[in-house]
């Protein structure tokens, strides 16, 4: 499958501008070539006494049309990956009629007269001065005929479709059309001028019936093309089924969130809203709205299809044409549920972001309450998304709170950004990624209550992140070698705290040598910061009490994250082995994936949302994960709610080490440990 | 009696077979598709330059104006505006190619050369507005929205030919011998 600019969202970028000159220089090769660049020769199909506008036009046409149907057909290209122009009735009916005037006045049309200036003719200067003033004129004049601009949106429509027949069938009428032009300007050329160069000649009967043949071997290759939109919904290309319904909501702005409104849904933490970026990664990383997830257009329908018709999809970028598109494709694939966010990232720029004083209207008091909230929300000094997925390569999806390792590397410098590396301190000490703090896992726990290996409480935690210099609106990307739970662990540690942003480097650091990127041995000079304890922060940890009082209650899962040999009893290392009545075992181990160099990923968010909706009945399920010290559990807990999205996860710190010694305490399997795992 | 489209025929080499040059236009066309996932256009680059001539004279108003201010401060940086400059080099070099670059105002050998350059500038700017209002012109929408069988396309075609048609005789004059 080819994969256009357009597609890629990349027509904006040096290497398009230099495709786009060299397709050009075809272009206009092609014009000189055939004799446009000569303004009598082109006003000549106006008067029948030189046809070649129509020669040439029709046979270029017809070329593009069939050899776009054969690459369809052998599936090397979708048409939703090309820019369709959207049908506006009035402005296209309009427009042609006016330009028709002006192209027999003139003699020439934009293309030509270019082929015509460099061909030396004045007039075709003259004519794009013309053109020039005609285009600032349009602008101009916009304000008073924007209603005929508008008038009559169809959306992008295809003519098939309008006139309910297949698209081979119309393909084939269009080309037996154009050949039957042929002739007939070759005999109005004949009549007009008294002789004709191609009439009844060889060459035109060949050309003729190869281009017939051609298009009538669309029947054979391509036979699902071969249906109207009529008799088959959803055939090949861009036939919307539901065109009609996809048109009144377009009418009736159905389709369309206000920025204000969606600017509320996002701060009330609405989880049915997934709000997608399809800007190119580059500006995704630079800006975007917070909560936002970048999807390549490519990957839009598989990584959203979780979502399809669930809660609502909103697509936004710069403009309003891109995601208009996108949405178009989605809707053609089943997709009922897709937004478009109001003018783009411009629009909530200019509506919600913009400070009040630079407001041009008044403003009144309780709308400045409004704006400064938003402000406060979505222009926080926050490089890390809430729960935003950044910048996946293609093939992977996003994950939230999981940053690549392209992300960081354009940040080391980053003001508020902090890195805190895990590892054993020999390799931390021997290379790191510069800029980045040595933190063992272990400093963050200690006894609390005569339980060993417990997160510490809120103040300690403030201390440990002061003595690093840490701040509270600083963004954290943690970063171990290969043990995902530290860096989960850490991240207990600072949402005991209500730190939210922060975020773990996908693959670590043995990700990060292996690419080759930058690293260094100096220690980075820090100064002590202090950060403020916030102990109601944590409502997720939860202690043995609350546990017992949810077993056997079905609207709670109890999940078990360690090995299978210790939930079954077959092994212990504890005072008494089994587990906690009806929890379900799911080792941590599943879900991440140990690749080559040490590199341990998460597992594809679709496989672990697959796996965990076999255990757990809903999203807002009770769910309690729960390990031996609280180690292991605290990445299931991370994989739950941040990569999932379930909404109320707890934490059972003290975990199995504590359930097993309090003898009063129910256990299920109990096989009293036989075969000790030491 | 020489006439001006003798002169400029003189020395040089005839066009080629319009079928087969159409051919070529139409393989154009389908790279276009293919690499781009646009098709051919050339009043889009003609409207970038409006937006910068434009600008040149009032950024302000230019980037507060409802349809040029969305294409910000370079409206040049554009692919169709470097696809306009690859239209005028490659027509350049075919007319090289062929000995057909000539210096001239193309009329007819009877009409003076300030009526066939009143006639074409007026041609251009209703071309250029017109253009903006169908969003493309004869490559835009007529050539590549037409290959592309879009209906708006094909009815902007329609109504430009037929409009032609209905016009050309009252601007015949400048191409009389």
């Amino acid at each position: 499958m080819i994969n256009t600019l357009y597609n890629l969202d990349t027509l904006g970028t040096p290497t398009a501008f230099f495709l786009a000159l060299l397709i050009g220089i075809g272009f206009g090769f092609a014009l000189e070539r055939a004799g446009f660049s000569s303004s009598r020769r082109l006003a000549g199909v106006f008067y029948f006494t030189d046809m070649a506008v129509v020669k040439v036009m029709f046979s270029a046409l017809i070329t593009a049309l069939l050899g776009l149907s054969y690459l369809v057909a052998f599936d090397w290209i979708h048409l939703d990956q090309i820019f369709l122009m959207p049908t506006v009735y009035g402005a296209q009916i309009m427009g042609g009629l006016l330009f028709g005037v002006g192209f027999a006045m003139g003699g020439w049309c934009p293309g030509t007269a270019a082929a015509g200036m460099a061909a030396g003719r004045i007039d075709a200067f003259v004519f794009l001065v013309g053109t020039v003033g005609g285009s600032i004129l349009f602008n101009e004049l916009f304000p008073v005929i924007r209603s005929l601009y508008t008038a009559g949106d169809q959306g992008v429509q295809m003519a098939y479709d309008s006139l309910g027949i297949s698209r081979n069938a119309f393909i084939l009428a269009f080309t037996l059309v154009a050949v039957v032009a042929f002739w007939l300007v070759e005999w109005a050329e004949k009549a007009r001028t008294g002789c004709s160069t191609y009439l009844g000649t060889p060459f035109l009967k060949a050309f003729s019936l190869a281009l017939v043949v051609v298009a009538a071997g669309l029947f054979v290759l391509s036979p699902a093309a071969s249906q109207s939109s009529d008799e088959k919904p959803g055939t090949i290309g861009v036939t919307a089924p539901e065109e009609k319904t996809l048109m009144a909501d377009v009418d009736r702005a159905r389709d369309h969130i206000e920025p204000e409104a969606l600017a509320d849904r996002l701060m009330a933490g609405d989880p049915d809203l997934v709000l997608v970026d399809v800007r190119p990664a580059a500006e995704f990383n630079a800006f975007h709205i917070r909560g936002a997830i970048h999807v390549l257009l490519p990957q839009l329908a598989e990584t959203l299809q979780p979502h399809k018709n669930q809660g609502r999809i909103v697509l936004y970028s710069n403009g309003m044409t891109h995601p208009a598109q996108a949405r178009d494709s989605l809707q053609r694939q089943g997709f009922g549920n897709v937004y478009l966010l109001t003018d783009g990232l411009q629009g909530f720029r200019d509506r919600c972001l913009k400070p009040v004083s630079l407001r041009p209207e008044p403003v009144s008091a309780p709308a400045a309450a409004r704006i400064n909230a938003w402000r406060a929300f979505f222009t926080a000094p926050a490089p890390l998304p809430a729960r935003a997925g950044i910048a996946s390569p293609p093939g992977n999806e996003a994950k939230p709170r999981v940053v690549e390792t392209d992300w960081l590397a354009a940040r080391l410098e980053a003001p508020g950004l902090k890195i805190l590396d895990l590892r054993p301190q020999p390799e931390y000490n021997t290379s790191h990624i510069p800029g980045s703090l040595s933190l063992n896992v272990e400093s963050l726990r200690g006894n609390l209550g005569g339980v060993p290996s417990m997160l510490l409480p809120a103040p300690m935690l403030a201390a440990q992140f002061s003595l690093l210099g840490l701040n509270p609106a600083d963004a954290i990307v943690v970063v171990t070698g290969d043990k995902v739970h530290d860096a989960t662990l850490v991240g207990m540690g600072f949402e005991r705290l209500g730190h939210l942003n922060f975020a773990i480097l996908d693959g670590g650091y043995a990700k990060w040598a292996q690419e080759g990127r930058p690293t260094d041995a100096a220690l980075p000079a820090v100064t002590a910061s202090s950060y403020p304890a916030q102990p109601a922060a944590d409502p997720f940890t939860v202690d043995y009490r609350f546990v017992s009082s949810r077993i056997g209650k079905p609207d709670t899962a109890i999940i078990d994250v360690r090995p299978a040999d210790f939930f079954t009893g077959k092994k212990s290392d504890e005072a008494r082995a089994g587990h906690i009545p009806g929890a379900i075992n799911r080792p941590y181990t599943e879900d991440v994936i140990s690749g080559t160099n040490k590199v341990v990923t998460f597992k594809p968010l679709a496989a672990l949302a697959a796996d965990y909706a076999r255990m757990i009945p809903s999203k807002d399920t009770e769910v309690i994960v729960h390990c031996r010290t609280g180690h292991q559990a605290s990445q299931s807990f991370f994989v739950l709610k941040h990569l999932l999205g379930y909404t109320n996860v707890r934490w059972y710190d003290a975990g199995w080490t504590e359930w097993a010694a309090r003898s009063e305490l129910p256990i299920s399997n109990e096989t009293r440990g036989d075969s000790p795992a030491k | 009696m020489q006439t001006n489209t003798d002169k400029a025929t003189m020395g040089s080499q005839p066009y080629s077979n319009p079928y087969l040059a159409g051919v070529l236009l139409g393989l154009v066309l389908l790279a276009s598709f293919v690499i781009l996932g646009a098709g051919l256009g050339a009043s889009g680059g003609i409207a970038r330059i409006g937006a910068s001539v434009s600008m040149c004279l009032s950024a302000p108003h230019t980037l507060g104006s409802e349809y040029f201010g969305k294409w910000g401060a370079s409206p040049l940086n554009y692919y169709l505006v470097f696809m306009f400059a690859g239209t005028f080099l490659g027509a350049l070099f075919s007319a090289l190619l062929a000995h057909r670059v000539r210096i001239q105002v193309e009329r007819g050998a009877a009409s003076s050369v300030s009526r066939r350059l009143g006639y074409t500038l007026a041609g251009g700017v209703i071309v250029g507005f017109a253009s903006r209002l169908a969003q493309g012109c004869t490559s835009g929408q007529a050539l590549s929205g037409g290959a592309l069988l879009l209906t708006g396309s094909l009815v902007f075609m329609l109504c430009l030919f037929a409009s032609g048609y209905a016009t050309a005789w009252f601007v015949r004059r400048q191409w009389h011998d």
